[in-house]
């Protein structure tokens, strides 16, 4: 009672604490002066008196307002604080009422919000927190750019443009390998770099431990050092802070681990592990052909990196004149790291929070529509507590409470399933995206959700607060609380959110349709080989015990026979690269009897094998011979080549009998190869790209293979021989037959390389999928809910109607049509908006285009399907009406 | 006998006490001083007023508008129950100091 009369009085002061001062004031001086002069005095001297006794009076004014206005501001703060408790207390207790209302209401929040949280922390872990270097947008990429291809760049190349880049800090190569690494502990196969000094400079990264890689460790002779990442130091080395000056056999050969880098350096899970000097030998400096090395730079402070492309770009030109023939035509592209790096992820992840925003608004648009719902239902609470003298916005202030109590109740939850879907996320993700494992629910998730949560609290309550609190009295006492008819504001509000809704899920719909079809075209792409059944494992040769590529080859040979006899093995065969692999080797062609210009001279994938491959592979040989144990070292050269060669290389002609040569110096002058076979074409690298022209060589006649050689081992198992895998073991043992130095490594089988090429295209179409699920289920649920409560407000209608000779089947017909005009009007709005939105996936799409009218038509059809079965249902009901129940009053 | 200041502090006291007999306005509450000490304490009655708003926004006290003797509007005081405590404890308190400050002063006279 006493905080009701504290809050009245102070209504009735607001703002007139100034006032209340001087009164007060006042009347003590008056009091004053009326005692003095009952004592005798004048009435101008009792009022100086008073005025005297009193003091300052200005002073005491001033002291005494500014105590009054602080303790109005505290106390108007006090007051909104208890007032939105006790509306959030309310709002509890009303929800608790109805359970199964808050129940679908906070499940329906928690999953927009919860998909919105995962996919934005996600996003925030790999795009938008900077790289932890310093001034990570000054780190470039450099590409020799031919014919708008992008490519590695040759080591003379990379040295004229360190000697000459002015708007570099620091130009540093590096290329990618695998080394067996051995001793302290089982050998294993681990992928690293060969980088030259300046490196971790051009990163601005810092050792963790000892050093890294210094100009005196870049040259042939010094370069026995390593350094090693955090995570193999973490792994192999259990973290040992004495690990620096250690020693390390990489590829036999001993090098003393000199530094360890930071964690933050491991950037993407499938990251070098190690770190070696490139050092160049004065050969591989003047070698201009040989394009094998990524260049990272890091641009001087201040210079824009459209600056540095034009310097680069000079240089490339003079490049073109030192070496015409590696050179003429090519140019060179600077790219910034960070975007080279995240490749096309930026845009998938912003898909994917596109698609995740939808999923949000149709759960909002849903509990906007529950709400609608209820606040129909509680119309008479409303006008009664609007009655009592509740002003609208205290109403509307009181509903939105409850919508904020159960968008929060919705955020917690929605936490909890976005941890869980970052998790799950986490696995199925495909390799090499970088920092993943950062992705967490963090604070930035926490204050995100928070976010979310208002947001959609305002988006799923505010109309509907401003509905339920204007109450139609009117109507309200006429119709004896029975709601309005149909046509009335109200009625078009839940249209319009009938019409968003469908049309948001059939934009979800129409994407994760476009990413089903593409994952499916791809699945059926031809892949050139017969994959099942066939188990592949890689086998390193370093160029230490083998130092002549002869006895390498010959190690080989030795391998691929002895597997052959393993029992249930049809045929073994051996290549330098798989198919469907993200690595390849190619070489630049010369055709006999059609020269033509340096820059328009043929690229061919280049891959070396051993004979009774192509039919361990099941390549089917179109034309001429395959390769024979007779094509050795010594013996005429011979090649055969992939159709999508033979019609560049001869259009119109055969090919089988025709000579090549790699292009090489013209000192020596072509070294001339006979074609003796035509194979079928096959994927070399990804699903989603053309046959690339291909040409084979007999390993035993190759000079192409690098200084370790490493072969990819292809064994066919029997027809129901039963599961490839079990060859792994003879495969080793016969492999440690030959050489027990040599790990075999990457034992996997061409169905599950071939499964892994469709991983990324499966993965945006999974997440999207169900994403669209989603959202389908919501909108199906929002459909049914509307076109339930629409029947329901219409049974004395249809009762009156039915009692007028209406048929059950006219009743059903009437019901689902008044349905499904929303619904309709929703697929066309749906329809324009998908059609500007899967522009977004062209990227993604294989064998689809981003309005491919064949997916609009199903997904229609599937998404007009589940809004006829969700408005059939309550139809039904409708239709069974007893006339006299539904007239009774 | 020469007038005493006012000790820092005490003046709540003092209000406190004059409000423990009922509510009473700002000039009543000076009037109500003024007598018991038998103006032996020289007062500026113009802080009375910080003092008493002070009071009123730490609870001790609650203001409301009301009529005085001669029918004019003036503003009553009350003590709350957290002035109630609070004269109490600052009564004790006082008693305890007086008693402590007499006993040194009353030993000191015997030696003197």
């Amino acid at each position: 009672m006493a905080a009701w009369r504290r809050a009245f009085r102070l209504h009735l002061r607001k703002g007139t604490v100034e006032q209340d001062v001087n009164d007060e004031i006042a009347f003590h001086l008056e009091q004053a002066a009326r005692e003095l002069m009952a004592d005798g005095l004048e009435p101008q001297a009792a009022r100086d008196e008073a005025l005297r006794r009193f003091g300052e009076v200005e002073r005491v004014r001033r002291t005494c307002r500014e105590i009054g206005r602080q303790r109005h501001r505290g106390r108007r703060r006090t007051e909104v604080f208890s007032e939105l408790w006790q509306d959030a207390v309310f709002a509890v207790r009303q929800l608790r009422k109805s359970p199964a209302f808050t129940l679908i209401a906070v499940f329906t929040l928690a999953l927009g919000i919860g998909a919105t949280t995962a996919i934005f922390s996600l996003l925030d872990a790999v795009v938008l927190r900077p790289l932890p270097f310093a001034h990570p947008e000054r780190i470039v990429t450099l590409f020799m750019s031919d014919r708008g291809e992008l490519r590695s760049i040759s080591a003379g190349n990379f040295l004229a443009y360190r000697a000459g880049a002015r708007s570099l800090a620091s130009l540093s190569a590096k290329t990618d390998g695998s080394f067996n690494l051995a001793g302290d502990g089982e050998p294993e196969r681990v992928t690293g770099a060969r980088v030259s000094a300046g490196y971790f400079e051009t990163f601005g990264a810092r050792p963790l431990l000892g050093r890294t890689i210094e100009p005196a460790d870049d040259s042939p002779g010094g370069d026995r050092v390593v350094v090693l990442s955090h995570r193999l130091w973490h792994d192999r080395f259990a973290a040992d802070p004495r690990v620096v000056g250690r020693d390390l056999h990489l590829n036999g050969v001993v090098h003393s681990v000199i530094g360890v880098m930071p964690a933050a350096f491991d950037l993407r899970s499938n990251d070098s592990r190690l770190w070696v000097p490139l050092a160049l030998t004065p050969e591989q400096a003047t070698n201009y052909g040989d394009s094998y090395l990524r260049l990272l730079g890091r641009l001087r402070p201040g210079v824009p990196r459209a600056a540095a492309q034009a310097e680069l770009s000079a240089l490339a030109k003079r490049l073109e004149t030192v070496d015409p023939r590696s050179n003429r035509g090519r140019g060179v592209k600077v790219e910034a790291f960070l975007d080279r790096l995240l490749g096309g992820l930026r845009r998938r992840l912003l898909i994917l929070l596109g698609a995740v925003g939808c999923v949000l608004l149709i759960a909002c648009v849903n509990v906007a529509n529950l709400l609608l719902a209820r606040g129909a239902a509680r119309s008479r609470e409303i006008a009664i507590r609007a009655a009592l003298g509740a002003g609208r916005w205290r109403i509307v202030r009181q509903l939105l409470t409850e919508s904020l109590v159960l968008s929060l109740a919705g955020a917690a939850a929605g936490v909890g399933l976005a941890h869980l879907g970052l998790q799950g996320l986490v696995a199925i993700s495909p390799a090499g995206v970088p920092r993943l494992t950062s992705a967490g629910i963090d604070g930035t998730a926490l204050a995100i959700s928070f976010a979310l949560a208002l947001a959609a609290s305002v988006l799923s309550g505010l109309v509907p607060a401003l509905r339920t609190a204007r109450p139609d009295l009117q109507t309200l006492l006429k119709e004896g609380g029975r709601s309005l008819g149909s046509g009335s504001p109200r009625d078009r509000v839940r249209t319009g959110l009938l019409v968003a809704e469908v049309a948001l899920a059939l934009v979800l719909l129409a994407g994760a349709g476009l990413l089903i079809r593409s994952a499916i075209r791809l699945q059926q792409v031809a892949i050139g080989f017969d994959s099942a059944g066939v188990l592949t494992a890689q086998v390193a040769l370093p160029h230490a015990d083998y130092p002549e590529p002869v006895r390498a080859v010959a190690a080989v040979q030795r391998v691929v026979d002895d597997a052959s006899r393993i029992p249930g093995v049809e045929s073994v065969a051996a290549i330098s690269i798989l198919p469907l692999s993200h690595n390849d080797s190619s070489s630049t062609l010369e055709i006999e009897g059609h020269p033509v210009p340096v820059e328009k001279r043929l690229e061919a994938s280049t891959r070396e094998v051993s004979p009774g491959y192509f039919r361990t592979m099941r390549i089917p040989v179109l034309h001429g011979r395959d390769f024979t144990a007779g094509d050795r070292a010594g013996a005429p050269g011979v090649v055969a080549v992939s159709p999508a060669l033979a019609r560049l290389a001869w259009p119109g002609e055969e090919p089988v009998g025709k000579r090549l040569a790699w292009s090489v110096d013209d000192k020596t002058g072509p070294d001339w190869r006979l074609v003796v076979a035509v194979v079928g074409d096959v994927r070399q690298g990804d699903l989603a790209d053309p046959m690339r022209p291909t040409i084979y060589l007999p390993m035993a006649q190759s000079d192409l293979l690098g200084r370790d050689v490493e072969m990819g081992l292809v064994v066919r198992a029997r027809a129901r021989a039963g599961d490839p895998f079990a060859l792994a073991t003879p495969l080793r043992r016969a492999v440690l037959g030959v050489d027990p130095r040599l790990p075999v490594f990457d034992v996997t089988t061409l169905d599950e390389i071939r499964a892994a090429s469709v991983a990324t295209t499966r993965f945006n179409m999974l997440l999207l999928t169900a994403l669209g699920g989603i959202g389908l289920l919501l909108a199906a649920v929002g459909i049914y809910g509307v076109i339930s409560w629409f029947v329901s407000q219409r049974t004395q209608e249809i009762g009156l109607r039915m009692a007028l000779g209406a048929t059950e089947r006219g009743v059903l017909t009437l019901v689902a049509w008044q349905a499904m005009r929303p619904v309709i009007a929703g697929l066309v709005v749906g329809l324009a908006g998908a059609a500007a939105a899967t522009r977004a996936l062209s990227g993604l799409l294989f064998g689809v285009t981003a309005t491919d009218p064949a997916t609009f038509a199903g997904v229609l059809v599937v998404l007009g399907g589940a809004a006829l079965l969700a408005s059939w249902l309550p139809a039904r009901r409708a239709a069974r009406v007893e006339p006299t129940r539904a007239l009774a009053p | 006998m020469a007038k005493m200041d006012l000790l820092q502090g005490t003046l709540d006291v003092l209000i406190l006490k004059a409000l423990s007999w009922g509510p009473l306005h700002g000039y009543a509450v000076v009037r109500w001083i003024t007598q018991r000490t038998d103006d032996a304490l020289r007062i500026e009655e113009g802080a009375l007023y910080p003092a008493l708003h002070r009071m009123e926004q730490r609870e001790w006290i609650e203001a409301e508008w009301g009529v005085s003797e001669n029918n004019r509007r003036a503003k009553f005081y009350r003590l709350t129950e957290i002035g109630r405590r609070q004269l109490h404890a600052e009564a004790e308190s006082w008693r305890r100091y007086a008693e402590a400050v007499g006993k040194v002063l009353a030993t000191a006279t015997a030696t003197a």
